[in-house]
């Protein structure tokens, strides 16, 4: 329990410094927000009633506070441009980067332990050399590009899959789900394409010390099966680089859906982050932060948890 | 060696159907060289941003004009030539002594919840504005007394002074907004409209997915005829690029951002895109700072204008969709203002550096913003530098982030400024903002008092006939004077599925084909 403790105190500080980096970095993006949502041809008078209305006449410390306490009762403040909460904003938003940031990482997951697996077990054979060298161009890529690639040529060269939006006008019940799968194969493929040469690579090079340890010779020699040995005794242990991996992974795919999301026009949290930075909207900006934050620290914190199931050594 | 291979491929099976079952008869690919046959029961048009505010009084991005027109009439239109035609506005003038401006309605158009449109709406949505001083319109209406409804058809307008620019910026300008529905907020300018809209244009808003799409769809009584088009969708994209995928790929009908010079040079060929020519009301052009040292000097303006390859520009960064204005600020776009005699300024290095070493300046070196994002300046911008050098002048560009750049050119924080002005509708009403002492856009801290005069006299011209004399003389001093170098006007291209017809285009990229008229009117081809 005080584990759980601890590691939830350093949730806490590490969403504490999110929140007041994010505060004080969209306040350095140039220009002034009264113009991204006023017409420019606006008198003085009120420009200065559009600052006060969204409280950015108060010195900044003051702004600070306000917006703290803002947070501590759970209000993440109005849309400057939409003049509407942030909370409807995002939450409007929210279930479509779930739906495709948990889609890649369970695909990620599903696919890069057994092909990790699979390398290790073939260790310096053709397979395993084919598996590291797609791993390693893979650790390479960039969503951008991947993103671009797979929709020129998935997309209008094959015309398989849309290549923006995230559901069909028209579809309905089970219709409106084979088309949120549909819209959802390419954004989720270039996510997946990027992740899953760490998973891989990982894998492989724990599964190859684990399967060098005394406990698995041991096993060999009592005769179990050499399947049994690999899937039961040697990945159990060789499974905790991987989980860090995921949790730390977590942030880099936040960070990828921003990108993915704004390519295919998929209408995430991302892609609501890149429309508030050209919009100066600082409150969509900062929610969509915390909200991100949380979500990696949450995480971290049930990766945490599950090191400490996997690994009882290190509750302490 | 088997089970590895059996591995592999359950692998590549499982990525696929994890990730990627396809919807029966869904594909919405278009592998043929023919556009598929279009159905009039949507249009689906690409644009590259949410809609951010439903009152349209209120709304200042692309989109936000484009959806509200489709919902909220003007008083007038435009024709191709940027002269005023009738929509909701079936006549309209002045008094002989420019004080008063009168309009009259047509009587066949209805809100939705079936109020007839009347020239009440009018008047409200006038006053308002006025009393509550925001958006576009408000700079434009100073000269307003107040607006009455002198019969359902008829609004008046009282004016403090003669201003002939009035009708044409209101009749432009401002959208009228039932009165009924509006009036019940305690503030206009506050007032949200994001539901239950009640509209008066050929479509209404019926369904918002923000991040993906606005749905709207057709009224039947609009009063110049009912749309063909069951529905129109607009649908949002991050960028120009994807909605040229996706009208490639058959997903959208019709792209409502203007393609840049090089995209629609590439897309000339495609068999299943048609490009609509559009004028720009607008111009692209160079403006040094009056204020600094040493382009206080006319000598130094006229260096710098003479060391600028403008032929080069359009022909190579703007792939020939580009007009010269022949250096006058009253373009091609409006003949009725044009001024025949102007002349562009050569592109003559060594008559820069003649002029240059009169004014005493050497080794001059300046920088130069502009908006990074801005994909034609971004071409043109190097070519400025270029060919500046010819003349020994060096030039540091300095491409910024959108918003510091506004930012940097409201403050008139600047060598020279590259940019454009997206609509100069009205010659006398945009030059007084742009050029006379104190104007809001008046970037390059112009003061003239001869000017100021000149631009005056325009506006209190009740007609573009009498406006014409003065507004010219205007434009000859800020031609002479280098208050701004007019680079070209563009040449909008505007990329559609073949398989649609019947638009009627306009000018500016506000109206293109997407303006109410031309979307009420448009059609399957075939």
């Amino acid at each position: 329990m005080r584990f759980i403790g601890l590691r939830l105190a350093r949730g806490v500080l590490t969403l504490w410094f999110a929140v007041t980096v994010t505060f004080f970095l969209v306040r350095l993006l140039p220009g002034d927000p009264v113009l991204a949502v006023a017409d420019p041809n606006m008198t003085e008078e009120l420009h200065q009633k559009l600052l006060a209305d969204f409280g950015l006449d108060q010195p900044l410390g003051v702004q600070y506070l306000d917006y703290l306490g803002q947070l501590l009762h759970g209000n993440l403040g109005m849309s400057f441009r939409q003049s509407i909460p942030v909370t409807t904003v995002l939450m409007e938003r929210l279930p479509w980067t779930l739906i495709l940031t948990i889609t890649a990482m369970v695909v990620t997951i599903v696919l890069g332990i057994p092909l990790g697996v699979l390398a290790a077990t073939r260790a310096k054979g053709w397979l395993d050399r084919v598996i590291q060298i797609t791993g390693v161009t893979a650790q390479s890529l960039f969503v951008p590009s991947v993103g671009i690639f797979l929709m020129y040529v998935l997309g209008v060269w094959l015309g398989w899959f849309p290549i923006g939006g995230a559901v069909d006008l028209d579809a309905t019940g089970i219709g409106a789900t084979l088309s949120m799968i549909h819209h959802l194969v390419l954004p989720c493929l270039s996510l997946v394409l990027v992740q899953l040469g760490g998973y891989v690579l990982t894998m492989r090079t724990t599964l190859i010390d684990a399967l060098g340890e005394d406990y698995v010779s041991l096993a060999k020699a009592k005769g179990v099966r050499p399947g049994k040995v690999v899937w039961k005794h040697a990945l159990r242990n060789a499974l905790l680089p991987t989980t860090t991996i995921a949790g730390l992974q977590l942030g880099t795919l936040v960070g990828g859906a921003v990108l993915t999301e704004t390519i295919y026009a998929y209408p995430g949290i991302g892609r609501a982050i890149y429309e508030a930075v050209g919009q100066l909207d600082f409150p969509v900006l900062q929610g969509a932060f915390v909200l991100l934050a949380a979500a990696v620290v949450v995480a971290n914190l049930i990766t945490d948890v599950a090191y400490g199931i996997l690994d009882p050594r290190v509750r302490t | 060696m088997r089970r590895a291979t059996l591995l592999a491929a359950l692998a590549a099976l499982t990525l696929s159907g994890a990730c990627a079952p396809s919807v029966p008869g869904s594909s919405s690919g278009t592998s043929g060289s023919q556009a598929p046959a279009a159905s009039a029961d949507r249009l689906t048009i690409g644009t590259t941003a949410d809609v951010v505010n439903y009152n349209p009084l209120v709304g200042n991005s692309r989109t936000d004009s484009w959806v509200t027109d489709l919902m909220y009439p003007h008083l007038t239109q435009m024709d191709e030539a940027g002269k005023r035609i009738p929509y909701l506005a079936t006549e309209w003038s002045y008094s002989e002594d420019g004080k008063t401006a009168t309009a009259t309605l047509r009587d066949d158009m209805k809100w939705t919840d079936g109020k007839p449109v009347t020239a009440d709406d009018v008047a409200f949505t006038v006053n308002a504005v006025k009393k509550e001083n925001f958006g576009v319109v408000a700079g434009l209406i100073t000269a307003l007394d107040k607006a009455e409804a002198v019969s359902p058809t008829e609004v008046r307008f009282h004016l403090t002074r003669p201003d002939g620019t009035f009708l044409d910026n209101v009749g432009f300008w401002l959208p009228v907004v039932p009165k009924h529905v509006f009036e019940k907020a305690p503030s206009v300018q506050k007032f949200a409209n994001d539901s239950n809209w009640v509209s008066a244009g050929p479509f209404n808003l019926t369904k918002v997915e923000r991040g993906q799409r606005y749905v709207m769809d057709r009224v039947a009584d609009f009063g110049p005829g009912q749309p063909t088009i069951k529905q129109v969708v607009f649908r949002v994209f991050p960028d120009v690029n994807t909605e040229v995928l996706a009208l490639r790929n058959g997903e959208i009908d019709l792209i409502g951002n203007v393609l840049p010079p090089a995209t629609a040079a590439e897309l000339k060929s495609d068999p299943k895109v048609k490009l609509q020519q559009i004028a720009s009301l607008g111009w692209a052009h160079l403006q040094y700072n009056t204020k600094r040292k040493p382009m206080d000097d006319v000598r130094v303006r006229q260096a710098l204008a003479h060391a600028v390859d403008y032929e080069a520009i359009r022909t190579i960064a703007m792939k020939g969709f580009a007009k010269s204005s022949n250096s006058s600020v009253l373009t091609p776009s409006q003949p009725a203002y044009m001024d025949p005699t102007s002349k562009e300024y050569t592109f003559d290095p060594e008559l820069s550096k003649k002029l240059l070493a009169e004014a005493g300046v050497s080794n001059l070196t300046l920088g130069m913003i502009y908006d990074q994002a801005d994909p034609n300046i971004a071409r043109w911008a190097p070519m400025v530098r270029d060919s500046a050098k010819k003349a020994g002048i060096t030039i540091n560009l300095q491409g910024l982030e959108r918003n510091t750049y506004v930012d940097k050119s409201l403050k008139s924080d600047f060598d020279i400024y590259a940019g454009s002005w997206a609509i100069m509708d009205n010659p006398p009403a945009n030059l007084g903002l742009a050029f006379k002492s104190g104007g809001f856009i008046n970037y390059g801290k112009v003061t003239d008092p001869k000017l100021d005069d000149l631009i005056d006299q325009s506006q209190r011209a009740l007609s573009p006939a009498e406006a014409k004399a003065p507004i010219q003389q205007a434009a000859r001093i800020i031609h002479d004077q280098v208050y701004d170098n007019v680079l070209y006007v563009e040449t909008f291209n505007i990329a559609y599925s073949t398989g649609w017809t019947g638009f009627k285009p306009m000018p500016s990229e506000l109206l293109s084909i997407l303006n109410p008229l031309s979307l009420a009117a448009a059609k399957p081809a075939g």
